[in-house]
């Protein structure tokens, strides 16, 4: 099979994807009976004419699959709708949001993946010395400590006791740090983005050695050092050019995964992202952000598959396509 | 792992000697490798720390639970003292008895939820790898639906929309319900690593020479499933359920740290909702549990690892 059909077999996959993913969450929502009905039933003195208004504003007084279809004949015009509690258009709402956790995941991967090939190199080739179990060791523990239990320390220590790094908030409430918004911006993402590189560092060092001992003991790497290369460039050049592919495939994951942890991450340092907006979201039961946050959400994650899919194959041309 | 090392094989009634003849059995091989793994042993102690916890609880907490006697006499938010081994917090509950009585919760949250997804994965797999064909097409597909869905944030919301529908209706009578709902809710997204080794597993077995033989024999269909294939796909399968109750009590701790938790259970990630808020004045609130939820998770992984070692001694040089 070609890879074109291959790649459109994958994307008509994707689409069904999707369409399944936001048919169970807009069902699940309306199980529960008209959003506006619950909303409502906290504020008393609102007349039903009021009422009735709001639900043909929304469009909910129509049947569910009008609804549905009328909400994703909208999004493919790139409409998301309206959120009832902030009452602003949602596509903008995931842009802005969005920009504030793209802000702190995207270096915070991209941290990580340098600190893990480095750390990868130096562990895999003194494997079994002190040096090795030290990076091994504390990539194992950071593998296993909890995302928000990392934040809780970091600001611990160094917000409350040494003072250094804001615990919350993405900027300044009166006047930015030194002045200048850039630096202030970036003091409030230092302990966010540490919180997140602890354990991506942890899982990328882990894949990336294990597939550098693999490489180090290839043959090609032998006759490499067996024309008198220097160490240096064997293992910088050789053997991490091949090492790294599995962790390429892996970032292309943590890329898609970004969204689906947001919400501890940034409930922790209280980070004004998307995540947050979702957890609040979802307690206020906002149904147009929820559908728009899941939408994007599922779709960054397929994206990701896909890309993984197609790597694979550009990679390693030994692997069929079924 | 060599099948000849299989237990269960009935050749006949008189094959007694072969019986003693025969070498260790592969559980026996995989513990004795196992022991051998210093990771993975540290793990499974952590693990067997927790359980002990879990068990012993009530009778070696300091306090109940619900205890709040230390709000009366002005005691909340006091650092660790020789009364409250780990300080209380702020609504003078006593840390360290919340933090003993988490145990339980957790471990039931872990092993309830995988229970839920080891029927339904290894159901799943094993009819998708030992039928083939269009059926295995069909349950991959629909595996893998359930492997590239934003899993946590789905949870949030059924988790969240469970609570409202409850309300008013029967079921809120019983105990732990949003507790329970929550365990069936992992376990319901739980299955789909699960259903992709067992169908592996199956896969590979149903060509291996021994499972022929044991057809030659007239052995059918169901002996073959239960007495022959699964038997030895369990290794894999059990691998990939102990990194599963981890995972299953972090996700646990996440949706309680969002306030998406049972408010009646003691977790851990509720304890650290309740506190996180007056971190800075009640630090050890937060710390306790915190290193509780790692310490598990932590024991839960090292295990797998060493299984899998133990298991695979192939796979490490």
């Amino acid at each position: 099979m070609g890879i074109l059909r291959f790649i459109i077999r994958r994307l008509i996959f994707m689409v069904f994807l999707i369409l399944g993913v936001t048919i169970m969450i807009f069902f699940m929502i309306n199980a529960i009976g008209d959003p506006i009905d619950i909303l409502m039933a906290e504020r008393p003195g609102i007349t039903q004419e009021v009422i009735d208004n709001i639900k043909s504003y929304y469009h909910l007084d129509r049947s569910l699959t009008e609804q549905y279809t009328l909400w994703l004949w909208n999004v493919v015009q790139l409409d998301f709708g309206t959120s009832i509690i902030y009452n602003q258009p949602v596509g903008s709402m995931l842009v802005n949001w969005g920009w504030e956790t793209v802000k702190i995941q995207v270096p915070s991967i991209l941290i990580s993946l340098l600190l893990a090939i480095l750390f990868a190199s130096i562990a895999s080739t003194r494997q079994y010395t002190k040096t090795d179990f030290g990076v091994m060791g504390t990539a194992l523990l950071g593998r296993s400590m909890p995302g928000f239990f990392t934040g809780i320390l970091l600001i611990l220590i160094f917000s409350y006791w040494l003072g250094i790094f804001p615990s919350y908030g993405a900027y300044s409430t009166r006047s930015p740090l030194m002045g200048s918004l850039l630096l202030d911006s970036l003091w409030h993402m230092t302990l966010p983005v540490m919180m997140l590189a602890y354990f991506n560092t942890a899982t990328l060092t882990l894949l990336i050695r294990s597939s550098m001992v693999d490489v180090l003991r290839q043959d090609f790497i032998i006759a490499a050092r067996a024309s008198g290369l220097p160490n240096r460039r064997v293992v910088y050049g050789h053997a991490l050019k091949n090492a790294i592919i599995p962790a390429l495939t892996y970032l292309a994951i943590l890329f898609g995964l970004m969204l689906g942890t947001a919400p501890v991450t940034e409930t922790v340092f209280t980070w004004p992202g998307l995540g947050f907006l979702y957890i609040t979201a979802i307690q206020q039961l906002d149904y147009p952000v929820i559908m728009g946050i899941t939408l994007i959400i599922t779709l960054m994650l397929v994206l990701a598959n896909l890309f993984t899919d197609i790597a694979y194959v550009f990679i390693d041309p030994r692997i069929r396509l079924e | 792992m060599t099948h000849q090392e299989e237990k269960n094989i009935p050749i006949s009634k008189g094959s007694e000697t072969v019986r003693k003849t025969r070498g260790p059995g592969m559980w026996r091989l995989a513990w004795q490798r196992f022991k051998r793994n210093k990771t993975g042993v540290f793990g499974l102690v952590l693990v067997l720390i927790v359980l002990f916890f879990a068990m012993v609880g009530p009778w070696i907490s300091p306090y109940e639970p619900n205890d709040q006697s230390a709000m009366l006499e002005f005691r909340s938010k006091s650092p660790p003292t020789w009364k409250n081994l780990l300080g209380t917090d702020r609504m003078g509950y006593d840390v360290a008895s919340r933090v003993i009585y988490g145990a339980r919760t957790a471990l039931f949250v872990g092993l309830g939820s995988m229970v839920v997804a080891a029927v339904f994965g290894i159901l799943m797999g094993g009819l998708s790898g030992f039928t083939g064909g269009m059926a295995d097409e069909l349950l991959m597909r629909f595996t893998e639906f359930f492997l590239v869905i934003p899993v946590f944030v789905v949870i949030l919301v059924m988790v969240r929309i469970f609570g409202i529908v409850v309300v008013g209706t029967v079921l809120e009578r019983i105990p732990h319900l949003n507790l329970i709902a929550i365990i069936v809710i992992l376990g319901v997204f739980g299955w789909p690593p699960i259903a992709r080794i067992a169908r592996a597993e199956f896969l590979r077995l149903k060509e291996m020479e021994f499972v022929e033989a044991a057809r030659c024999l007239g052995a059918g269909t169901l002996n073959i499933i239960f007495r022959h294939i699964l038997p030895n796909a369990l290794p894999s399968l059990v691998v990939i359920i102990a990194l599963g109750v981890g995972q299953s009590i972090l996700l646990e701790a996440m949706i309680s740290f969002l306030g998406f938790g049972d408010p009646k259970s003691v977790s851990w990630g509720q304890l650290l909702y309740f506190n996180y808020e007056h971190l800075k004045i009640s630090p050890w609130a937060s710390i306790a549990p915190g290193m509780a939820i790692f310490i598990t998770v932590l024991g839960f992984n090292l295990l797998a690892d060493g299984m899998t070692d133990a298991f695979n001694p192939r796979l490490k040089e």
